[in-house]
């Protein structure tokens, strides 16, 4: 196993998602640090373009939830 | 303030602190095994030995207990202090060779063999324990003996009630020498049991101070006065040694508040049953047959096992799950409940169905019931693929004991099959499904306030003020007025609230307090001038997150004028302070990084309008709940995450702007759709609060299907009570009744509605701002069991009007059959009609009261009198009604032969065909729903395939459509009783009264705009959104180009995302913002 770890740029909804990130966070559960949320409002204002610029920036991998 | 120098650096301390506690303050970490801040510093373990340099030597003293003076000179870290831990620790590892704190010590230290014997001990004799235990006021252990024989022990290594059993000692031991097992077998003689955790029904512990929940609100911790030390030795009190804030108060008292209040509404829930006493079941013995509750919690990602599906004996994962439905639930035998729950068929499906889901593997799931109940709307859509879909077995049959397999963990069930085959299964774990029922708390409250109670120690309710309890002013919702699901009792809780609403409505407003408004700051076309506070949350971020680094690294951001970090950010000292600092460095735009924006934006932006500052240019970092709390065991990688996340707050805020709320104003009027007993329900409550309502009725007269019942199934009259309301709507000057109209247009949107109305020709328009639509549904006209080809066959309600016409016929009858479920609960209309069953047993045992000889059988599937209806199903069985069961493959078939009716069905305990002679079928016929599918165009609302419209929630919004303005009641929902109907009228206009009172309602800041410009009239944005906020514009210079209305629009920017043109800009979250964010990450990723 490599020790690679990717790199995770995540779009969560504000209702559902990042709600639920938020009580992942209350409940002390752990995950890995190498994520980075950006809050939308709902992932119908997700685009494309959204995913594409983070890939560009070096992202790894993108990961939509909502 | 005392100035001394800590490793070089000059550092400063309170008179009194000793050298390890400014260390800390100053980060400077020095190693320590037996200092704890909440006790007196004992130098114990010498680990935390420094050199000091009193200005003319140098020597060696312990930081834990060494007080500090001004010009003295510490080092933490030289070669010497480092040898001289290295000798401490190498000498506990031969002592305690085996405790992991000792090794990882040794670790650090490079030491891989002490050079001394080694022993085989796991004491270090740090004292924590002995202490801790003198701070709980008690002295059940201490350190013994001299030397090679000191010990850790109890007086005369005796065990003794004098050990409380609190555990502190456990709770500090280092290396896991004292245990809670210990403290069982040598220390205490007490019980050693975990304090049971009530969210976790006791499937774990808890501590004596908590939060009760992590969702609680407030989520402020509590002390349970019970357990907690403090109140029995008055020692203790270490947790304020913990908390940053002094906010713990230890001699505060129970308070009695006196409320002046004009109403009550009651809703202290239910308690599950508790199976303990089901000695059969063996559920207080053997952990592996657990209670429905419990079951939850082991399914809840925040449960004792973070949702991993294990059993608790041995934390395997089970193959085998069985549910007993019934448990505590129509049982005289055993618990007094002859009600059904209501609740728990439902419950049972849903847990089996969610297991199955958790389980990666194959997982068995049966469940055992006596009639499958499942009649909420979309339930028996549930039901039949949680059986067809996901294979969860169905088996009706009552199990009599459970016996746990000898050598195993498993339990082995015994039951007969409908087949009456007697059959021997094992299962790996066992659910019962309790019931619900009344407190004995909640029964003595009750008659604290004199209301009555039913025998099932539920409220007393009549069917046409099902909220209302035997006392006036006292209203109740939820279980305690009888076992109810949350969409229930979400309707009663609305329709209560709308009883005090009438009640009340004199009193509105009269007591409200103005707020002072702060003049707004113009800072368009300004700089950024950014504020970034970051929050410590105590030690909930810094105590992982290094607070400092990240607040100096905030400053070096672009427009960032002003960092500061705050201990906490939402305490209202803080927030004051924060207002001044805005103000007083001119600050435009702020980042608070702290806990969640869920929580606690409207917190701080509320601090911005106080500060003069638009609430929209403000941004927060999530640095608690998505990063410090999540991260704990990587403090660095955590610092890191917390700069990004401020970095892309940073970049994100410097490009907000000020937005505007628009402020609409509600007209103050409301129609009601719909002259049913709900839809009238919904105008009598509306006009009682003070609104002029329209009701319009396309039918001649007012009452719907009201006018078709006989009564209600707690016996009451129905035309009776319809008859008082039908007078009450028509002398009452504030509703206007529209009959023989329908409408024929709709124009408007929320709190501004344009409809017109149209009866015999004439065209009327009223404008109103809410609507509630109460059409109602119909019963099915039967094309099976030859109805309409005599008229001995009949529907249900066909049979009440022969009761409301007292036919002397029906007295003179031998026999009469009623067949179940005719039209409801098959393939083309998949839903069960509710209250079918009910309605039938009714009108079965008027029959039995006419002619108690008469023969009556009841063709059914399940028998669906849910909640305290079981009554009547068990008195029906009672007075000699047969209840046959048949299945949806094998229908009954009825046979008009030589003028006589002959009804053939399958017996199901013999297996047998019967033939029965009937002078009378009745056919429960279904519920059929209006399908008004113009209605739902013109209020943009929508049907779902049955016809029936669909809710905002189908749990939390039940009387409302997620279209606003628009509301919800009555059979056009589902069908239902008349008591739910009549709750739902009500509920219905609670919610509309939410709006009209109101008056003038505020749009948010964050909606879509589109730029007219660029329109290409495609129209997508039009059809996509789920709010019906786009249109297309009428006139003017822009006409046929999109515009947003910013009442309706949500904020979900599905049009942003679906513009083919770019012409729209989501506000607040706007392409630019987001993209900020994006790049604002590439130095993260």
């Amino acid at each position: 196993m490599s020790d690679w770890e990717p790199k995770i740029v995540s779009f969560l909804c504000t209702w559902c998602s990042y709600g639920a990130a938020d009580l992942a966070g209350v409940s002390r559960m752990e995950y890995p640090a190498n994520i980075r949320v950006v809050r939308i409002p709902c992932t119908g204002r997700m685009s494309p373009k959204f995913a594409l610029a983070a890939l560009r920036e070096g992202a790894d991998g993108v990961w939509v939830s909502g | 303030m005392i100035t001394f120098n800590l490793n070089g650096k000059k550092v400063q301390g309170e008179e009194g602190q000793y050298i390890l506690q400014v260390a800390e303050k100053y980060g400077v970490n020095i190693p320590t095994l037996c200092h704890h801040k909440a006790l007196d510093p004992a130098a114990m373990c010498r680990i935390c030995t420094v050199e000091l340099f009193d200005g003319r030597r140098r020597r060696y003293v312990t930081a834990c207990n060494y007080p500090i003076w001004e010009g003295m000179e510490v080092f933490t870290d030289t070669e010497t202090v480092h040898q001289g831990r290295k000798l401490i620790v190498e000498l506990l590892l031969a002592r305690c060779p085996e405790v992991p704190v000792i090794k990882e010590l040794a670790d650090q230290y490079g030491i891989e063999e002490p050079r001394f014997m080694k022993e085989e001990d796991d004491c270090i004799l740090c004292g924590l324990c002995t202490r801790m235990c003198e701070k709980m006021g008690n002295n059940a252990i201490s350190l013994t003996g001299r030397g090679v024989d000191m010990k850790v022990t109890t007086p005369f290594e005796v065990q003794s009630d004098m050990c409380m059993a609190c555990g502190a000692c456990a709770s500090v031991c280092p290396t896991g020498h004292i245990s809670l097992a210990k403290i069982r077998e040598s220390m205490t003689t007490r019980d050693t049991k975990l304090i049971a955790s009530e969210y976790d029904m006791g499937l774990q512990g808890r501590k004596p101070v908590y939060v009760p929940y992590a969702q609680a609100v407030p989520n402020t911790p509590a002390i349970d006065r019970d357990v907690c030390i403090h109140f029995k030795t008055d020692g203790c009190k270490v947790c304020t040694a913990f908390c940053g804030v002094d906010a713990i108060d230890h001699s505060m008292q129970d308070e009695t508040i006196e409320l002046n209040v004009g109403s009550i509404i009651l809703t202290p829930g239910f308690q599950p049953f508790d199976p303990s006493s089901f000695d059969n079941y063996n559920y207080a013995q053997h952990p592996n047959v657990i209670t429905a509750m419990e079951f939850e919690r082991i399914l809840s990602a925040s449960g004792p096992t973070e949702g991993h599906l294990v059993r608790m004996s041995d934390h395997k994962e089970p193959k085998k799950i069985a549910w007993f439905q019934c448990v505590g639930s129509r049982d005289m035998n055993k618990c007094d409940h002859s009600y059904c729950s209501s609740v728990c068929c439902m419950y049972a499906i849903k847990e089996a169905v969610i297991a199955k889901e958790h389980a990666e593997y194959d997982l068995d799931c049966t469940i055992f019931y006596m009639d499958m109940r499942t009649h909420g709307k979309d339930f028996e859509r549930f039901y039949n693929s949680a059986r067809d879909e996901h294979g969860v077995r169905f088996l009706r049959s009552r199990v009599h004991t459970i016996d746990p397999v000898p050598g195993t963990e498993d339990l082995e069930v015994r039951y007969v099959t409908e087949q009456g085959d007697a059959e021997t299964e094992t299962f790996d774990m066992i659910v019962l499904s309790v019931g619900l029922e009344t407190s004995p708390e909640t029964i003595e409250l009750a008659g604290k306030l004199g209301i009555e109670l039913t025998e099932g120690n539920f409220v007393k309710t009549s069917s046409f003020t099902p909220v209302a309890t035997s006392r006036e002013g006292i209203f109740v919702s939820g279980a305690f007025q009888g076992p109810r699901d949350i969409p229930q009792a979400v309707v009663d809780s609305s329709a209560a609230a709308a009883s005090v609403g009438e009640m009340l409505s004199p009193a509105r407003n009269t007591q409200t307090k103005e707020k002072e408004v702060v003049p707004e700051i113009n800072v368009v076309g300004d700089r950024p001038r950014i504020g970034v506070f970051v929050c410590r949350c105590g030690i909930n971020i810094a105590g992982v997150v290094n607070v400092p680094d990240v607040r100096d690294y905030a400053a070096a951001l672009p427009y960032v004028e002003y960092v500061n970090d705050n201990l906490y950010s939402c305490s209202q000292d803080t927030q004051e302070s924060m207002a001044d600092i805005i103000k007083s460095k001119n600050l435009n735009r702020v980042v608070v990084a702290a806990c969640t924006p869920k929580t606690h934006e409207p917190l701080f932006q509320e601090t911005l309008i106080n500060a003069g500052l638009n609430k929209y240019l403000f941004e927060m970092a999530n640095i608690r709940n998505q990063d410090s709390w999540v991260h704990k065991n990587n403090p660095d990688l955590a610092t890191d995450k917390a700069k990004d996340l401020v970095r892309m707050a940073v970049s994100k805020v410097a490009l907000m702007q000020p937005l505007e709320e628009a402020e609409l104003n509600v007209n103050q009027t409301a129609m009601v759709i719909g002259g049913g007993i709900s839809g009238m329900t919904a105008a009598r409550s509306l006009s009682g609060q003070g609104y002029e309502t329209h009701l319009v009725e396309r039918d001649a007269m007012l009452g719907g299907q009201a006018l078709n019942l006989f009564k209600t199934a707690k016996g009451e009259d129905v035309q009776k009570a319809l008859a008082v309301l039908t007078d009450d709507i028509q002398q009452n000057d504030k509703i206007h009744v529209h009959l023989n109209t329908t409408l024929t247009g709709v124009e408007g949107f929320v709190g501004n509605f344009k409809t017109t109305l149209s009866s015999n020709g004439d065209d009327q328009t009223v404008e109103h701002g809410i609507a509630v639509i109460a059409t109602g549904a119909a019963g099915l006209q039967p094309d099976e069991y030859n109805y309409g080809k005599d008229e001995r066959i009949l529907t249900s309600l066909e049979l009440d009007r022969r009761f409301m016409d007292k036919d002397p016929s029906l007295k003179e009858m031998d026999s009469a059959v009623f067949i179940q479920c005719v039209g409801s609960r098959q393939p083309d209309r998949p839903y069960c009609s509710r209250v079918c069953c009910t309605h039938s047993i009714d009108n079965a045992l008027e029959l039995k009261k006419m002619n108690p000889d008469m023969n009556i059988y009841v063709l059914y599937r399940d028998i669906r009198t849910y909640g305290e209806r079981e009554y009547l199903y068990k008195k029906a069985r009672e007075a000699g009604v047969i209840f046959m069961q048949y299945s949806v493959e094998q229908k009954p078939m009825v046979e008009l032969k030589k003028g006589k009716i002959i009804v053939r069905t399958v017996d199901h305990v013999l297996g047998r065909p019967v033939e029965i002679e009937a002078d009378l079928v009745t056919l429960a016929s279904a519920i059929v729903p209006n399908r008004e599918e113009q209605l739902a165009q013109f209020f943009k609302v929508s049907l779902n395939e049955d016809g029936l419209f669909v809710e905002k929630h189908a749990k939390l919004g039940p009387s409302e459509f997620a279209t606003d303005g628009v509301f919800l009641c009555g059979l056009a929902h589902y069908p239902k009783p008349i008591e739910e109907s009549i709750a739902q009228g009500q509920a219905a206009a609670s919610r509309a009264v939410t709006l009209l009172a109101q008056e003038t309602v505020h749009t948010s800041g964050t909606v879509a705009k589109t730029n007219p410009g660029i329109c290409s009239s495609c129209g997508v944005c039009v059809s996509v959104c789920p709010y019906s906020a786009p249109s297309f514009t009428e006139g003017g210079p822009f006409a046929g180009k999109a515009e947003i209305n910013s009442v309706l629009c949500k904020g979900c920017g599905l049009c942003v995302s679906s513009c083919r043109s770019g012409a729209i800009h989501l506000q607040g979250f706007d392409n630019d913002q987001i993209f900020s964010q994006i790049f604002a990450l590439n130095e993260a990723v």
